[in-house]
């Protein structure tokens, strides 16, 4: 099942990769070639989906099948184009979204899951209509993702729309819904399936057509996402993959942002109707698929044969064609292709879904493979192709939703690198298989938040597995590529300027392009895009995370490479084709099958990092061996073994990142072409941190603390041993290791029942300086400093002569490395307050409460500090900014009579009072006789209180008011006749346009001395917007200038 | 305690057994509640509590007997809570007891008619108060105090099984009660929030059709609410009523009603006779009353600190300071009253000067400014009537009503 999975995912990959070029080439007349690759990644799709289809249809007998067929409809679109963007495209998003994937992966998909459901359904209501009815409002989620392409290519706001429209999806099922509603119908699903299929198809042939008329690729995305929302939550999950096959890009950052309900959505129909619809892309090339037959000839675009007969013949026909399709693309995509055939033969290997897997895996290894190789970051989005993959074997399993669900998760940060290439594909495809699994499993939506940590993990194992084989032949190389390509999408996107949603999808644009030249024919096509948005103002209001990639300018580059790598692919898959056939897709799947799964993962994942595999092939056993045990998928084994599969996935993912690691250290040219190796060059340096040991070691340890938490079941051994026979490139690390003994002795722990003890880290680091990067993983004490380093630390900070920004990173770095020792005594209260002190000069109120409630906790613990100084501060935040009685008086209620009596204390107090009733005076006064700090907090509070107090004066005043009063009272000036002249008048000028910034009606008089008109002030008065507000509002958070200042 | 034999244990248990499934099976809520109320300590819930220490095999006793097999979700962790309650392990007591519920309510909600309500009511009410009771253990065995949180959880599914559109509904302000004491006691009284709306808005709710114990009890929370808020008419109303519709029994809710309803009375201008704070022994407000009669800052500033924790405590504190607008004015009004006698011509001349001498003699140093400050900010919330020429030193007093009383409106803010 894992193997079907994986297949049908990398499959998608394929389809969406191939897609977005073969639209592009299509479109532009290369169209044999480029209807080549997209026919062959569709027909890899289309086995891909059709073994899952067959898996979950015969195992859980689930109607998620229909959701299927919508997602291959989806993904054959994205398997044109997205070959080609894919390749160069997929570095970059790598780098960038790199920081995102590894920490969030788990708690994005549990927490974006059910948001993202709900919105996605009221968005796809809204708008729709657009392109063909039907499709339209199918097209609801995609339309979004078509949106991208149409922006790219044409009209993109009506996609835009289609996106919202969830009701469209409902609608628009009119078409789809004959096929949705056969799909849903657990039990017909076979059958129904493949007529949803067929009508799939159809739809999708519409949607050619009418993406051949206006370029609608996107809208056709955009119907099939919104296709697959409609029938909703599984129809969304298809709808998705397909709008990512199609749209890929444009899939891709939508589902990144809604992922999870995505998956939801998607799960159920999505997971036949993907199938059906990625057969049905292929079968537009040949038309020949039997399945879907009237569908393919109308869609013309893709090759239906393939598609055709992986879906009947499940396993072994679809095998072959999917195979050389899956070659075809690879080669598209870059050297990359190779490897992946080689990987899908491995899965062939692999029971399960020999044919569907293998091809998949071959996108999705290829994809991830360009993923990894271009960014490092992104590897774990590469990963997510194979997590895909996966869960196409997963489909018995219960689990196995969850799992896929976290893979396409992780896609989608990964897509929006991807997007363009076939990264964003295989996470598209992904997304199916974990719609697929979702359809058997009920339980999906719980398991999601809980299982997407885990999905990620297994997907990544697998794909990594899967990936892993390839690799070895060719794929070292691939990933370095990749990384440059991200890199390069980076510095296209020209940081800050933008939105992030466009930067995001400039990344994803970019990374698509194989070489320099490619790169910079993106960034012509997009810099004239972002002229011309900003131009007609939808600059900002453009949700281009939905935006349609455009059409790579050199598709030509990666149709050959594509052909190159064909061959090679093909006869992998004819070789392991066979082996999988023995297990069709429709029937249950055994048990066997996920063993294998691993036992492939394992091989792949030996070379590259042991320990992960070990963990995966753990994950996998558990899951496999102890089906009911930590799934809810009890009922059926082959709910079990998407579970696994999912565990393997996931590790996949990790292995991927690794071996994209090893690959950018090692310097593998296995199979990356001339073009990719440039882009690697170009990004060295960027990618030069990423690679850093460091940076390994810290996505290592997240990756680790993701695999502890899934694996709370306990293990079976059986893939322990496979896991040993690896060899453990990370092993060297001691926490890693630690690490993973730890959770293998208890592996059934609970989180609670850790020792904490045991994980406390005893730093060695000895450097003094050291930047700040939030843990997500054990921390290494290799890179954590002990306490009397931290001292001086401290005192390197303290005098400093560097900015804020430097010193709240230093000070930062330093209360991480006393956390992860659990030191907390006096020097802790001291790095707090020393920070706390700095963030307050520069009114940093959010990192001061962060330290203001440490310290409390500190206090308490009875720590000397200099706790009365912070009981003021706190006292004076409470009132300036909280606006809250309850919390002030609960907060002055906590005060100790001693307290009380503290200077501090008691004029903080009394600046309470003054605000209270308002007393001007008595603020301002109190304002030049502040103690310590509390004048910064006061500070916040100024020009407030000074527009109060005109406005009262105004008010009470008549007929004038001397302006050097006003400036006296609101600490414009000292105090009469302290100061010195010169002082005065600066006040006085000062005051005078304050006044006149917020309206205030200014008069001479006699003696020319300035007076504040009151009675016509009182009607003026306004509050001026500050000049440096920001929509997040906090000024210090805009990237621009953040980026400017930490450079600094 | 100690020596109750096996066959009596037997006997106790069984006898229990059969009055709850009878009360069920008769659908006698007020039996059946009896049956419920842990913490009432009950002489016959305390005995079965000893005979469940001596008979450990209550759970075949349940399931032996179809009469209560379908029962046994809810009386297995009955009994494990009045057992451990009897022991005196009160988080065990509370876990269980709450699993208990959790199987209450799941029949509850199956019973067509809203019988169990008193029952439900009694579920409710052990809930918090095993809570916090559970959470004084926690908290003395240094651990975090998370019972009553749970508490509000659990009751927040209570409420969502009232919530319909049957009899049950009547229900649903009891146990919002009960929430808002969790929520009171908690701090997190933000969380009142959405059961106040659905409350007063859900179509389902006819807040004249609730139990008018739970009406008394809502309006005391929400009027509450409103004093934080500071939103003095609308707290006005809500303790009113509650004050009006109040046991007159009760002396102790009604005090506790006063403790909001007489600041909230002193912000809108209306001031309790001395004999109605003795009555309910509120006499700390008796100085602030004075204060506001006499225009004494320093009475007020007094009777603020010496009462300070307490009405920090309640939270009307900042209630209570604002207070010090309506002393100024008194004290204006009386200096204009003084200057009226002696020279009525220019009596709405009211020089600064004299307004700093006067609270000099109530030991009030005060500066030019400051007072200048004031007497603005007197006029801009429209305390006093008229205007102040900053180049002579002088408020200007309208000639008609220059100290407008409140009448039952807040201070301008």
């Amino acid at each position: 099942m894992i193997m079907n999975q994986g297949g049908s995912t990398e499959t998608m990959s394929a389809v969406n990769s191939s897609s977005l070029e073969n639209w592009h080439v299509v479109n532009a007349s290369q169209g044999q070639t480029s209807s080549y690759l997209p026919s062959t990644a569709g027909s890899e799709a289309l086995s891909w989906t059709a073994p899952k289809v067959d898996n979950r249809f015969t195992e859980n007998g689930i109607p998620s099948n229909l959701t299927y067929h919508y997602d291959h409809q989806h993904v054959q679109p994205p398997v044109s184009s997205s070959s080609s963007l894919g390749t160069v495209n997929a570095p970059q998003d790598h780098n960038g979204y790199a920081s995102y994937n590894p920490s969030d992966p788990y708690g994005y998909g549990s927490t974006g899951y059910s948001g993202y459901y709900n919105g996605y359904q009221q968005q796809s209501n809204p708008s729709y209509s657009q392109p063909v009815g039907a499709y339209q409002n199918t097209g609801a989620p995609y339309q979004p993702l078509s949106s991208f392409q149409s922006t790219g290519y044409a009209g993109s706001a009506n996609y835009s729309s289609t996106y919202y429209n969830p009701g469209d999806y409902q609608t628009a099922g009119g078409y789809p819904s004959s096929s949705y509603n056969n799909q849903t119908t657990p039990s017909s699903s076979y059958n129904n399936q493949t007529t949803s299929s067929s009508s799939y198809n159809n739809q999708t042939a519409q949607w050619n057509d009418a993406n051949y008329a206006n370029y609608t690729n996107s809208q056709q995305y955009a119907h099939y996402t919104s296709s697959a929302t409609t029938v909703y939550s599984s129809g969304a999950v298809t709808a998705t993959t397909p709008a990512t096959t199609t749209t890929t890009p444009l899939n891709y950052q939508q589902q990144y942002k809604q992922w999870t309900d995505y998956y939801n959505q998607t799960e159920v129909t999505c997971a036949p109707g993907t199938e059906n619809a990625s057969v049905t892309g292929t079968s537009n090339f040949a038309s020949s698929v039997p399945s879907v037959p009237s569908g393919y000839p109308t869609s013309n675009n893709l090759p239906p044969p393939p598609y055709a007969p992986s879906w009947r013949s499940e396993s072994s026909s679809n095998e072959f064609p999917s195979v050389q399709s899956g070659a075809v693309v690879n080669g598209a995509k870059d050297g990359y292709w190779r490897h992946g055939a080689p990987t899908s033969q491995n899965y062939h290997t692999t029971p399960v879904q020999p044919q569907i897997q293998t091809p998949l895996d071959q996108n999705s290894y290829n994809s991830f493979q360009d993923q990894q190789n271009s960014s490092i970051p992104q590897g774990p989005n590469l990963q997510y192709p194979a997590t895909h993959q996966v869960p196409p074997p997963v489909p018995s399993c219960p689990q196995g939703p969850n799992l896929h669900y976290p893979a396409t998760y992780q896609a989608p940060p990964a897509p929006p690198t991807y997007q363009p290439s076939p990264r964003s594909v295989q996470s598209f495809e992904t997304q199916r298989g974990s719609k697929l699994q979702i359809p058997t499993n009920p339980r999906i939506a719980s398991n999601l938040t809980f299982g997407l940590p885990k999905t990620d993990k297994d997907s990544s194992t697998t794909t990594a597995a899967v990936a892993k084989p390839a690799y070895i032949s060719v794929s070292l190389p691939k990933p370095n590529e990749k990384v440059p390509s991200s890199a390069g999408a980076d510095s296209l996107l020209k940081p800050g300027m933008f939105p992030k949603s466009l930067r995001g999808y400039v990344e994803r644009a970019l990374a698509r392009c194989k070489d320099d030249t490619q790169m910079a024919a993106c960034q012509a096509v997009m810099k004239e895009m972002i002229t011309k948005a900003t131009a007609d103002g939808t600059l900002y209001t453009r949700d281009w995370d939905v935006e349609p990639l455009f059409s790579l300018p050199n598709a030509d580059v990666v149709k050959q490479d594509a052909q190159s790598l064909t061959p090679i692919s093909s006869s992998t898959k004819l070789k392991r084709s066979p082996s999988r056939r023995t297990k069709s897709r429709w029937e249950p799947l055994p048990e066997e099958k996920p063993v294998e799964k691993p036992a492939s993962i394992n091989h792949g994942t030996s070379n590259y990092a042991g320990w992960v595999n070990e963990r995966d092939r753990k994950t996998l056993m558990m899951n496999s061996g102890s089906k009911g045990e930590n799934m809810t998928g009890t009922r059926y084994s082959s709910l079990e073994q998407k579970g696994a599969n999912k565990f393997t996935q996931k590790p996949a993912k990790r292995q991927c990142l690794m071996d994209s690691f090893v690959a950018a250290n090692n310097g593998d040219t296995s199979s990356d072409s001339d073009k990719e190796q440039s882009l690697t060059a170009y990004y060295a340096g960027a990618m030069a941190l990423e690679n850093s040991p460091e940076e390994r070691k810290r996505r290592e340890s997240r990756s680790k603390r993701f695999e502890n938490g899934q694996r709370h079941g306990s293990e079976t051994n059986h893939l322990k041993s496979k896991s040993v026979g690896s060899g453990n490139l990370y092993s060297r690390r001691a926490t890693a290791m630690v690490l993973s003994k730890n959770f293998e002795d208890g592996g059934s722990k609970a989180v609670e029942d850790i020792d904490w003890d045991a994980l406390t880290v005893k730093g060695t680091c000895q450097e003094i300086e050291k930047r700040y990067l939030r843990l997500t993983s054990a921390p290494d004490p290799a890179t954590v400093r002990p306490e009397e380093v931290l001292e001086k630390a401290l005192l390197m900070v303290q005098n400093s002569q560097k900015n804020y920004l430097y010193k709240c990173d230093q000070l930062k770095s330093i209360r991480q490395d006393l956390t992860v020792q659990r030191i907390r005594n006096h020097l802790t209260v001291k790095v707090y307050e020393t920070h706390a002190r700095l963030s307050l000069e520069v009114g940093d109120l959010p990192e001061y409460n962060q330290c203001q409630s440490q310290l409390k906790s500190l206090y308490a613990e009875g720590i000397e500090g200099c706790h009365m100084e912070f009981a003021a501060y706190n006292l004076l935040c409470v009132i300036m900014h909280s606006n809250n009685n309850r919390d002030l008086v609960s907060s002055m209620s906590r005060l100790s009579n001693e307290a009380k009596k503290d200077e501090a204390v008691q004029h903080a107090l009394a600046v309470r009072g003054a605000v209270t009733s308002g007393n001007y005076v008595m603020f301002f006064r109190l304002y030049k006789t502040a103690p310590n700090l509390n004048t910064y907090l006061m500070d916040l509070y100024v020009e407030k209180m000074r527009f109060k107090a005109v406005s009262c004066m105004s008010r009470s005043y008549r007929p004038t008011l001397p302006v050097s009063y006003v400036a006296q009272v609101l600490g414009f000036t000292s105090v009469a006749n302290e100061g010195s002249d010169e002082k005065e008048s600066d006040g006085l000028e000062e005051c005078i346009e304050w006044l006149k910034a917020h309206g205030a009606c200014l008069v001479a008089d006699n003696n020319g001395e300035m007076q504040l008109d009151t009675k016509s002030t009182s009607s003026s008065l306004y509050m001026p917007e500050p000049e440096d507000a920001v929509a997040h509002g906090d000024a210090s958070l805009a990237v621009n200038d953040f980026l400017t200042r930490t450079s600094s | 305690m100690a020596h109750v034999s096996m066959g009596e244990a037997h006997r106790r248990i069984a006898d229990y057994l059969n009055r709850f499934a009878d009360a069920v099976s008769y659908q006698d809520g007020a039996s059946l509640k009896k049956l419920l109320s842990l913490s009432s300590n009950s002489s016959s819930l305390l005995s079965l509590a000893d005979a469940l220490a001596v008979f450990h095999d209550s759970n075949r006793l349940i399931k032996q007997s179809d009469k209560f097999s379908h029962l046994a979700e809810i009386l297995l962790p009955l009994f494990r809570a009045l057992h451990s309650y009897r022991i005196g392990n009160l988080v065990d007591s509370y876990q269980s007891y709450e699993k208990s519920a959790n199987a209450f309510i799941q029949e509850f909600r199956n019973w067509d008619s809203a019988w169990a309500l008193e029952a439900l009511y009694v579920v409710a009410y052990e809930i918090r108060i095993l809570a916090e009771n559970a959470d004084r253990e926690l908290a003395s065995n240094g651990k975090l105090p998370e019972k009553l949180k749970a508490a509000g959880s659990f009751l927040m599914k209570v409420f969502g099984v009232l919530a319909g559109k049957g009899a049950k509904r009547v229900g649903a302000l009891y146990v919002t009660c009960q929430l808002f004491k969790i929520y009171f006691k908690l701090g997190t009284v933000h969380l009142c929030r959405s059961v106040i709306r659905s409350i007063e808005t859900a179509r389902i709710f006819d807040f004249e059709e609730f139990p008018k114990r739970d009406k008394v009890t809502y309006m005391y929370y929400t009027g509450r609410l409103e004093v934080f808020n500071e939103n003095f008419p609308a707290a006005d109303h809500k303790l009113s009523y509650a004050l009006k519709h109040c046991n007159r029994q009760s002396e102790a809710n009604i005090r506790m009603i006063l403790k909001y309803l007489i600041p909230v009375k002193l912000s809108i201008g209306i001031l309790p006779k001395d004999w109605f704070l003795e009555k309910y022994n509120l006499v700390e407000y008796r100085n602030v009353v004075q204060a506001l009669k006499r225009g004494d800052l320093r009475l007020l500033r007094h009777a603020l600190q010496e009462h300070e924790d307490r009405f920090l405590r309640s939270g009307v504190y900042l209630v209570l300071e604002k207070l010090e607008l309506q002393v100024y004015q008194r004290l204006m009004k009386k200096i204009y009253i003084i200057q009226k006698q002696k020279d009525p011509n220019k009596a709405h001349q009211l020089k600064l000067e004299i307004i700093v001498k006067a609270l000099k003699w109530l030991e009030m140093d005060m500066d030019l400014d400051e007072v200048e400050c004031i007497v603005a900010i007197l006029i801009y919330k429209n305390l006093v009537k008229g205007y102040f020429a900053h180049k002579s030193k002088v408020v200007v007093l309208s000639k008609q009503d220059p100290f407008p009383k409140l009448n039952g409106k807040p201070v301008n803010s």
